[in-house]
């Protein structure tokens, strides 16, 4: 993790995110991270593009002013998304792009960053505190798709990295759309304590909404996290278990960081003097 | 590239632009007021609440006066009741960009030539995953999807520069849809207007014309 970048006046920096058209706060963190780096002043330009909101992806060429472009995508999967929508919507040939006059360089997302283990385990431990993790089972919960088969991929080397410290009783992969499925979480698990953490951008419809009805803390979809005055009663004594279920991995203020590491890996991986 | 977005803003300011979409802004000693287009005659300071972050506009710009949320940003749903003072020409542009993303600079693609329109056909032409099924919407649905969805008066304020094929304009849109100078007829300010510039279908119109081939089915 860098704790410095060297200033970069000349580029941009655009953050790619989701974005929805049902709930407010699934930009919020992308929006959030891109105010923190603004304030560091990094970056000549930081900038927003969603495939759901405003700006859209196909604004990018008229909201950045300068021709040095670095886009990072924050997302959690290098799957469907970073792999066929981002570059087909932004005309992106590679990881280098030279098109109209400006550089794009296409990065890594954050969810591929190394961190991202410890990010997790910090969140895993916020959301119960005192709660021994030997008796713990610490669920990681995923989208999972169809469209794209690197889509979990990122949630399975996760938990293959935590279950290796040993920390947990046991560390699962759980997904909304694919086994695993999250909705069977307690037929999953066998300690008295499951922790839940969803490894989403954000706060949004399946991570706030959707996922609360499958676990059962929740009998329909509530409204959106930012219209309610308390966000979560943890914790939840259901089906015979206690059940902690954390706000997602991506609301972290650290992810302004991974979105900086990113620029710096690609600088490193693409780049003969950065 | 010699882009310079805040120069350019700068220049429409200093020409006499005042009004974009539903917010207007004028000029004072402390920067630049910003409010609804309806509350710039409001007198009473008590009246509106008051904000002084530019990056404010975008929780203003999120939530209509019903409380429901606003994806598309140019819908003329941008409630009333508030006063945002901003110190410079920079704080403008945050404030202009959180109620309007990307509008100021698309609007300056235009005046610099580089705004290629893309029509809808392209547009859908292109969608895989769940929004592949568009390419099979018909013309007719097309006309229909837009005409509600693209609406001027109720649905959005963008100025439309696409048609649905090069040859094929929308017959199911108002002449402000197409009007670059287009304001709120009720809009009491002088001045210029920054317009609101479409350039491509949205998502949600994307979404739309998906929702209507499942209710639906082509032939």
């Amino acid at each position: 993790m860098i704790a410095f970048m060297n200033p970069k006046p000349g580029s941009a920096l655009v953050i790619v995110g989701h974005g929805s058209t049902q709930n407010p706060d699934s930009s919020t963190p992308s929006f959030e991270h891109a105010d923190a780096i603004l304030r560091r002043r990094i970056f000549g330009e930081v900038h927003c593009v969603f495939w759901k909101e405003e700006p859209s992806f196909r604004h990018l060429p008229h909201l950045v002013d300068r021709s040095d472009v670095y886009v990072v995508p924050n997302f959690i999967s290098e799957g469907y998304f970073t792999r066929t929508v981002i570059p087909r919507e932004l005309e992106l040939d590679g990881p280098l792009t030279h098109r109209h006059g400006r550089t794009l360089k296409y990065c890594e997302p954050v969810g591929n960053h190394p961190r991202m283990t410890d990010l997790l385990l910090r969140r895993a431990a916020e959301v119960a505190p005192g709660v021994p993790p030997s008796e713990t089972s610490l669920l990681i919960v995923g989208h999972g798709t169809n469209l794209n088969d690197n889509s979990a991929a990122a949630a399975k080397r996760e938990v293959e990295k935590i279950a290796a410290l040993g920390l947990y009783a046991e560390v699962l992969n759980t997904y909304m759309e694919e086994a695993p499925l999250i909705s069977e979480w307690d037929t999953l698990t066998t300690q008295p304590n499951v922790v839940v953490v969803p490894f989403f951008i954000s706060d949004g419809l399946h991570s706030y909404q959707d996922i609360p009805v499958l676990l059962g803390i929740e009998s329909e979809p509530t409204e959106a996290a930012s219209q309610r005055s308390v966000f979560r009663n943890n914790p939840y004594h259901l089906r015979g278990r206690t059940l902690y279920y954390s706000s997602a991995i991506g609301t972290e203020p650290l992810f302004a960081d991974v979105i900086l590491d990113q620029v710096a890996a690609f600088d490193l991986a693409h780049t003969a003097h950065p | 590239m010699n882009r310079d977005l805040l120069a350019s803003l700068q220049t429409w300011v200093q020409n006499g632009a005042r009004l974009m979409g539903e917010v207007t802004f004028q000029p004072c000693p402390a920067g630049f007021s910003l409010t609804h287009y309806l509350d710039a005659q409001e007198t009473d300071p008590g009246t509106l609440e008051f904000f002084d972050d530019p990056l404010q506009a975008r929780k203003i710009a999120t939530w209509d006066a019903q409380g429901q949320f606003r994806p598309m940003k140019t819908s003329p749903t941008l409630r009333r009741g508030w006063r945002l003072q901003v110190r410079d020409i920079e704080g403008l542009r945050t404030a202009l960009e959180g109620f309007y993303p990307a509008m100021l600079g698309s609007f300056l693609s235009l005046t610099r030539q580089e705004l290629t329109p893309v029509h809808l056909r392209e547009t859908l032409g292109r969608q895989t995953g769940m929004y592949a099924i568009t390419k099979k919407l018909t013309d007719a649905q097309a006309q229909e999807v837009v005409g509600c969805t693209c609406c001027w008066e109720t649905g959005c304020r963008k100025t439309l520069l696409w048609q649905l094929t090069p040859e094929t304009p929308f017959q199911s849109l108002s002449p402000s849809k197409f009007q670059t100078d287009a304001r709120p007829p009720d809009a009491r300010i002088s001045g210029d207007t920054i317009p609101l510039l479409c350039i491509e279908a949205c998502n949600l119109l994307v979404a739309k014309a998906r929702e209507e081939i499942k209710r639906q089915p082509a032939p």
